[in-house]
């Protein structure tokens, strides 16, 4: 198995052989992390921009840890700060960052696809951290890492997702990577966020929550975006919670062996229960260590198919 | 185009060989032996046989990746997967020997002794191998070498160690089964 990208855009690209290699890659990249020194020389020399069109922290932080594990010389740009607030195109604004002869780019943007478009006009590699609500292929990866890491593998897995699929890169990504490595997909939550038209990818859609998690081996609980709520499309958020946040009740009647994850950042007791949330079944802090690990994979296997 | 230069019955000969000048030198069972991905991990295992074999004491094995130390990242064709480290115990102040199949360039002990020297600071450090070509493109010496062979440049040496793959010591193009390692 090689990897041949230069780009990493969603997963629905890659083969199952591929992610196999991410994750692989990423389990030696998470030693590092776990060594005296933290840091190694991979990608001394090359320099990686940070390029954040939409808010973020977590990504951005993750990201950037993991390009200083790898030895790279960073640059961050903000949108407040960037040129697109003066009438720039987006094509010219990073074909301006290209000209100062970067490697990499790392790109969070609100309309979706808008990394694949740029990737198709540069040289150098572009990595995905979220395109509006299409993909977020890095924090899918995290997500089957921990899975993998936990349940030693992902086929024939039960996994749930549930909240606001509709507005969700998050579900998206994971459903395109569960499904890639066999696992079965139930999405789940009212049905104005989780429209039927999801079935014809091969995933079984639920609008009831006990039903949704009764054989689940993996419960992925989404945020409720409220800042893409323009619309109702739930009456208020506490009858959102009462009928699909995951409480300590409804945990019990689950599988013994079951994860609970959550991509962050949690509305405590709205999705998911304090009590869930930091319970033994919770796995949400060791995705965020996995996250950087994944990262450091990632930016490994992209960095090495830029060519100069 | 690849010609047999040792056949599959000398290898384990040689590998005594190795053995014999590390017992020799005063290295038995206090030692680690740490096998560079991915070559030097087999041959790392079969010289701590014949080292338990001579000295009647078992050396400490551990496995070395050095994929994420290498300075031409992005100028090779292809990327080099990256393999299993394995360094299960603290290594300050131990004794360590780098096992690697082939001597050539010297790069990958170069990258081998960052990589070891992140996880921690060994009393010393010294390299066996079962082949040493001789063109060192870097000041670099094996300390115990099986046999040494010399070869033009472009020819690379191959050892092949898996009964499924025709055992024995290779002389072929570089190319040939290494695609990723030169343009």
């Amino acid at each position: 198995m090689q990897w041949n990208r230069k780009d990493l855009l969603e997963l629905y690209d890659l083969s199952a052989e591929e992610i196999e290699l991410i994750l692989d890659t990423a389990a030696e990249f998470k030693k590092v992390s776990q060594r005296r020194v933290k840091k190694v020389p991979a990608l001394r020399g090359k320099t990686v921009v940070n390029f954040f069109v939409e808010p973020s922290t977590r990504t951005r932080v993750s990201f950037e840890l993991a390009e200083q594990r790898l030895s790279a010389d960073i640059i961050n740009v903000q949108t407040q700060a960037s040129s697109l607030l003066k009438g720039e195109s987006l094509l010219d604004t990073i074909k301006n960052i290209e000209a100062l002869r970067v490697d990499l780019v790392v790109m969070r943007h609100s309309a979706p696809g808008a990394q694949a478009f740029i990737a198709r006009h540069l040289n150098c590699g572009i990595i995905n951290a979220g395109d509006g609500a299409h993909g977020h292929p890095t924090q899918a990866l995290l997500d089957i890492f921990t899975i993998r890491e936990k349940l030693g593998a992902v086929k024939g897995l039960n996994v749930t997702i549930i909240g606001d699929i509709l507005h969700s890169r998050v579900a998206r990504s994971n459903l395109w990577g569960l499904l890639k490595l066999g696992a079965n997909v139930t999405l789940a939550g009212p049905s104005t966020l989780v429209p039927r038209e999801f079935e014809s990818v091969g995933v079984k859609v639920c609008h009831n929550l006990e039903d949704a998690v009764a054989d689940a081996d993996v419960v992925n609980m989404l945020r409720i975006q409220h800042e893409r709520q323009t619309i109702g499309f739930f009456p208020s958020t506490g009858e959102y919670s009462r009928f699909y946040g995951l409480k300590a009740e409804t945990l019990k009647k689950m599988k013994p062996s079951v994860l609970v994850m959550h991509p962050g950042p949690i509305n405590r007791d709205v999705e998911l229960d304090s009590d869930v949330a930091d319970g033994d079944k919770s796995v949400i802090l060791e995705q965020v260590t996995n996250g950087l690990a994944v990262r450091m994979a990632v930016l490994y296997l992209v960095a090495g198919c830029v060519k100069k | 185009m690849h010609k047999l230069l040792i056949g599959a019955e000398e290898i384990p000969e040689i590998i005594r060989a190795v053995a014999q000048k590390i017992v020799d030198a005063g290295f038995a069972g206090d030692c680690v032996l740490v096998g560079i991905q991915q070559d030097g991990v087999p041959l790392s295992e079969k010289i701590a046989d014949a080292i338990a074999g001579i000295a009647g004491e078992r050396p400490l094995l551990a496995k070395l990746d050095i994929s994420m130390y290498r300075d031409d990242i992005g100028k090779m064709r292809r990327l080099p997967l990256i393999r299993e480290t394995e360094i299960p115990f603290d290594i300050n102040d131990r004794e360590l020997i780098l096992v690697d199949d082939v001597l050539s360039s010297g790069r990958t002990i170069r990258a081998a002794l960052d990589a070891i020297t992140d996880y921690g600071r060994p009393a010393l450090i010294r390299l066996a191998v079962l082949i040493d070509r001789g063109n060192p493109e870097y000041p670099i010496r094996a300390d115990f070498v099986g046999r040494r062979i010399e070869l033009p440049a472009d020819r690379r040496v191959a050892v092949r160690f898996a009964p499924d793959d025709a055992p024995g010591v290779y002389d072929e193009p570089w190319i040939e089964r290494h695609p990723e390692t030169k343009e």
